[in-house]
């Protein structure tokens, strides 16, 4: 079986992403840079309403603005609108201006319907049914083990709460959508996904075309989080507009758009009741909660589907545990996988109750998790964490701090499975000594391309540079979508296959005992003309799943304005063997501003009078600015026994929990809602009435 | 956006004389985004900015002027004001984002319209559009007013409107066929009266430059948002006084983000007039200016940070 080098010179080091001057400079193409010639703009028809019977649409206006070259409607005949921003037709056109001319002239009959789009009207029993045939709240899903009522009963301590967490969107900066050029010879189609196969079944699939004439690139992508595995339906109205007018089209949604209709993570709402000994041992646990997805939980995908159920009692083992997790439909867009779908929402919910009992127990909070947390790995990192944080100078008596800006800390943890899969690979090593890799996975911008380039340069014995890795492209051996944290896990390991049989078979060939670093070119040039190919594949054994992470935040609040800076995070992060630390890094910290963002700013708000969305732009829905990213410090515990594990979930589940509770130790009072707004803080403080849906 | 014809003007009567068939184009920060949202969609714009003696600060003497198309960068950057009116430059730096003051001009930042989102909704078409519905009042309201006049209840957010309402700044207009000074509190009143106005400029009133009086007093603005930059103040407060030691005269306190207009009580004023500041002194100020406050369902937080902002702007100037 294969094994990872034991004292490797590029893997494990810090190298830059070989992509990076391309990107800096704006050499470097996404799918929304691709022109190909002759191509159109198109854009999308969506309802201005939440709820209506549409009974006809007329796109003849439209197909007659100049420039106009294709217009479609998603669906002939009736049918029923669900949430604010649904599809209903698209055009393509010679500019955006005549796109823009067609959507405003196209006429739509149609009845409003009652709706409901807050989760606290949409779960009455009167309220405006979503789906016509099932209430919008649904059966819970309950969970139960042991004897709970007893457990609570016998508990020395119980701490109550009720914790809510808001829509977060993914707002990847690269827009969702495709260019996308149909003819009779095949389809190309330049992605922004995260799933290039997925893409290509699902276009295959939507215009009845066998697989293999369907192409789909992604060169450089622009982030997706979870919500960017298939065409969508604006990647099959692009494909239909594209067939219509014989011409490529390219269809980006708006920054408007992206807040509509492609994906968010669900909110929830949780009552927890949690019972311990008087040493601090977790006894009983009691949840009931709710959320909303929208109209419904998007399609599965890498990485877990989109639904409004998460785990509990979390990372926490509870002999006596009943759950009670109801999903309630709005008419809203619906939710998509989300960077650790269901995590970032249970670790929130379970590390504020565990502080809640920390403080009701009079223990330090990081005592209370090493006394109940299962993980070894955990454990150790939450020790190497603390002292690296000084948690033991830093953490003081909830509400202690003096002064009008109040100072707390805290802390939370998180677990992520991932793990690789079957993906395959090819390297060609040509006579001149070049060396291309090309593997069909996609860099969704997590530096996958390098970690390519690293781990054929390790096996060559080269540098990363000296390596061209080619991703992004059907036409590659196959890979399966960036999602779950499983891309590194899975391409590694392919990539080490392949480049130790290439590496032998030039052995072989050139008939020489070591073509490493200098050997290289004098062994390459015994092939003679023809390049060496050799495929590869994924094996056991180089990777593992399981990655285990803590986090430490500072924050200060100001008791007057209610406004929270966060100083410091801090990250203790397991991801086996680090294949290049930069890039990991990277990742952490991306997770990291995510879950602040997820803490402090973002939240979808709809209007439930109107049902439409008030903040689908980045105005109003609040994204973190470098100004409000703290110091970041990343300690990564490289483990390389346990293989290659994923790190782009982790690192962002257990940011909001810490924050939350370092803001519940600044204030010696908790803000139970996310986002932690100047509202809530004050609200929290007893400065102001409480206020409704809106952080 | 709908399409339009564009033009750029000699000189101020000449650009009077073509707006009344469109809008005045300076920064177009504002006037843009509305037409792409559909929210106007002028036939004509009126380019300004080039407009002979608006883009000039002039500095000494006992009233300075800055050109209603200095851009807010300008403000931001030039050490006389900064000297001077520490509380417009203070103002000016918290405006968007370093891109958009380096467009932004003051004329445009003085009349910039509503940022309502139930307003800027493509579509709704709410009473200050039209329509016959505030959707705010009942709906979610956390960024709207704690003072109104009227059924329009969307603050004004023009940091600089506020700091110069506090150092008592003036507004030259070409009005017809001739120029009219008006005051701060003039430039809004109409925005209190009226639904559907953002300002008390007409659409052939031309912004040509504000007028500072250097009185010889300290300014301070300070604002509090929800991220730490490139965000609007939930509320801003800007303050102006004479300070010897630490009793103040000629003190103005002006709270923005909370009204339609820059708010100001002539009462806190009064109160100010010859007292040693301490904080019991700004707490009473605070008090008066926040009297008539009226929160709705989701706004009830501003006036916690508007009394902390009043205590801490009026620090700020005895500091």
């Amino acid at each position: 079986m294969l094994s990872w080098p034991t004292n490797p010179t590029v893997i494990g080091k810090y190298t830059p992403r070989v992509e990076g001057p391309s990107k800096v400079t704006g050499a470097a193409k996404y799918s929304s840079d691709v022109q190909p010639t002759g191509w159109l703009y198109g854009m999308i028809f969506r309802a201005p309403w939440p709820a209506a019977k549409v009974t006809r649409i007329n796109l003849d206006r439209a197909r007659k603005v100049r420039g106009i070259k294709a217009v479609v409607a998603v669906r002939d005949g009736e049918r029923t609108i669900r949430f604010y921003g649904e599809e209903l037709a698209a055009v393509a056109g010679t500019s955006k201006q005549a796109c823009l001319d067609a959507l405003r002239v196209i006429e739509v009959e149609a009845t409003p319907l009652p709706f409901a789009v807050n989760e606290e009207l949409a779960k009455r029993a009167d309220a405006p049914r979503v789906w016509p045939d099932t209430p919008n709240l649904s059966e819970p899903n309950v969970r139960e083990k042991g004897d709970v009522d007893k457990a609570f009963a016998d508990a020395a301590v119980v701490v109550e709460g009720f914790f809510t967490t808001q829509i977060q969107l993914h707002q990847p900066l690269e827009t969702h959508g495709n260019t996308i050029s149909v003819t009779n010879d095949g389809i190309t189609c330049w992605a922004s996904t995260q799933g290039v196969f997925s893409v290509r079944e699902g276009l295959a699939s939507h215009l009845n075309v066998s697989q293999e004439k369907v192409r789909v690139i992604t060169d450089n992508m622009g982030g997706g989080f979870g919500s960017k595995f298939g065409p969508g339906v604006e990647g099959g109205l692009a494909a239909q507009l594209s067939k219509i007018a014989g011409a490529p089209v390219k269809l980006m949604l708006t920054r408007f758009e992206e807040s509509l209709a492609v994906g968010n993570r669900p909110s929830s709402f949780q009552n927890i009741k949690l019972g311990a000994t008087a040493d601090g041992k977790l006894v009983a646990f009691e949840m009931n909660a709710y959320g909303t997805a929208g109209i419904g939980a998007g399609t599965a995908t890498a990485g877990g589907g989109g639904g409004a159920g998460f785990p509990a009692p979390y990372i926490y083992p509870v002999p006596n545990t009943r759950v009670k997790q109801a999903h309630v439909a709005v008419n809203a867009g619906e939710g998509r996988a989300f960077r650790a779908p269901g995590h970032p929402v249970a670790s929130f919910g379970m590390e504020s109750i565990m502080d809640e009992l920390a403080v009701k127990l009079n223990m330090d909070p990081v005592e209370l998790r090493l006394k109940n947390d299962p993980s070894e790995v955990r454990r150790r990192e939450y020790t190497i964490g603390a002292e690296r944080f000084g948690w033991k100078q830093k953490y003081k008596p909830p509400g202690s701090s003096p002064g009008t800006i109040k100072t707390g800390v805290g802390c939370a943890g998180a677990t992520w499975g991932g793990g690789g899969r079957g993906t395959q690979a090819e390297v060609q090593i040509n006579p001149d000594g070049s060396v291309e890799v090309r593997c069909g996975t996609q860099d969704i911008g997590t530096g996958t391309r390098t970690l390519v380039a690293i781990v054929a340069a390790e096996v060559f014995g080269l540098s990363p540079e000296r390596i061209t890795a080619r991703v992004g492209d059907t036409q590659f051996p196959p890979s399966g979508g960036s999602g779950g944290s499983t891309t590194a896990a899975s391409v590694c390991p392919a990539i080490y296959d392949t480049c130790t049989r290439a590496l032998a078979e030039l052995q072989k060939r050139a008939a020489m005992d070591d073509v490493h670093g200098s050997n290289w070119k004098g062994a390459c040039k015994k092939l003679g003309v023809n390049p060496l190919v050799v495929h590869g594949e994924w094996q056991e054994g180089l990777s593992s799943s399981g990655a285990a992470g803590v986090q430490f935040a500072e924050v200060e609040v100001d008791t007057e304005t209610g406004f929270v800076k966060v100083k410091k995070v801090l990250c203790v992060q397991d991801c086996g063997l680090i294949v290049n630390k930069l890039t990991c890094e990277s990742q952490v910290n991306g997770g990291i501003i995510m879950g602040l963002g997820y803490a402090l700013y973002e939240q979808r708000v709809m209007d439930s009078a109107t049902g439409v969305v008030l903040n689908p732009n980045f105005e109003t829905y609040k994204l973190p600015s470098f100004a409000d990213i703290p110091e970041i410090e990343v300690v990564l515990l490289d483990l390389p026994e346990r293989g290659v594990i994923g790190v782009g979930e982790p690192a962002t589940i257990p940011t909001a929990g810490a924050i939350a509770n370092a803001v519940a130790n600044a204030l010696g009072v908790r803000v139970p809602s996310l986002p932690i707004s100047p509202a809530r803080v004050l609200a929290a403080l007893g400065k102001i009435k409480p206020t409704g849906a809106a952080a | 956006m709908n399409s339009f014809q564009y033009v750029t003007p000699r000189n101020a009567d000449n650009a009077v004389s073509l707006a009344s068939d469109g809008r005045f184009l300076a920064g177009g920060i504002d006037v843009l985004g509305e037409m792409k949202d559909y929210i106007v969609s002028p036939r004509l714009l009126v380019n300004v900015k080039g407009l002979p003696g608006t883009q000039d600060i002039v500095v000494g003497g006992e009233v300075w002027t800055i050109g209603a198309n200095v851009t807010v960068a300008a403000i931001e950057h030039h050490e006389d004001l900064k000297r001077v009116f520490p509380g417009l430059q203070q103002a000016a730096a918290e405006v968007g984002s370093p891109q958009i003051r380096n467009v932004a001009t003051l004329g445009g930042n003085l009349a910039q319209h509503s940022r309502c989102w139930y307003y800027r909704q493509r579509d709704l078409r709410c009473a200050k559009r039209g329509g016959d519905t505030c959707y705010a009042r009942d709906g979610e309201n956390k960024y709207h007013s704690l003072f109104s006049g009227g059924p329009c209840i969307s603050p004004l957010v023009s940091n600089l409107a506020v700091a110069l309402a506090a150092l008592e700044a003036t507004v030259v207009v070409r009005r017809g066929g001739k120029d009219v000074t008006l005051t701060i509190p003039e430039l809004y009143q109409k925005a209190w009266d009226e639904v559907t106005a953002h300002n008390s400029l007409g659409p052939t009133d031309l912004m040509l430059r504000i007028q500072i009086p250097n009185a010889g007093r300290r300014s301070a603005y300070q604002q509090v948002s929800e991220k730490a930059i490139f965000d609007w103040a939930l509320v801003s407060c800007a303050a102006a006084a004479k300070v010897d030691g630490r009793k103040l005269s000629h003190a103005r306190v002006v709270l923005g983000a909370v009204a339609p207009i820059a708010y100001q009580v002539e009462a806190a004023n009064e109160l100010l007039e010859g007292k040693e500041l301490d904080d019991a002194l700004a707490a009473r100020a605070a008090d008066l200016i926040l009297k008539d406050a009226d929160p709705l369902a989701h706004n009830g937080y501003k006036v916690p940070i508007a009394q902390a902002l009043i205590r801490r702007t009026l620090n700020q100037l005895v500091a």
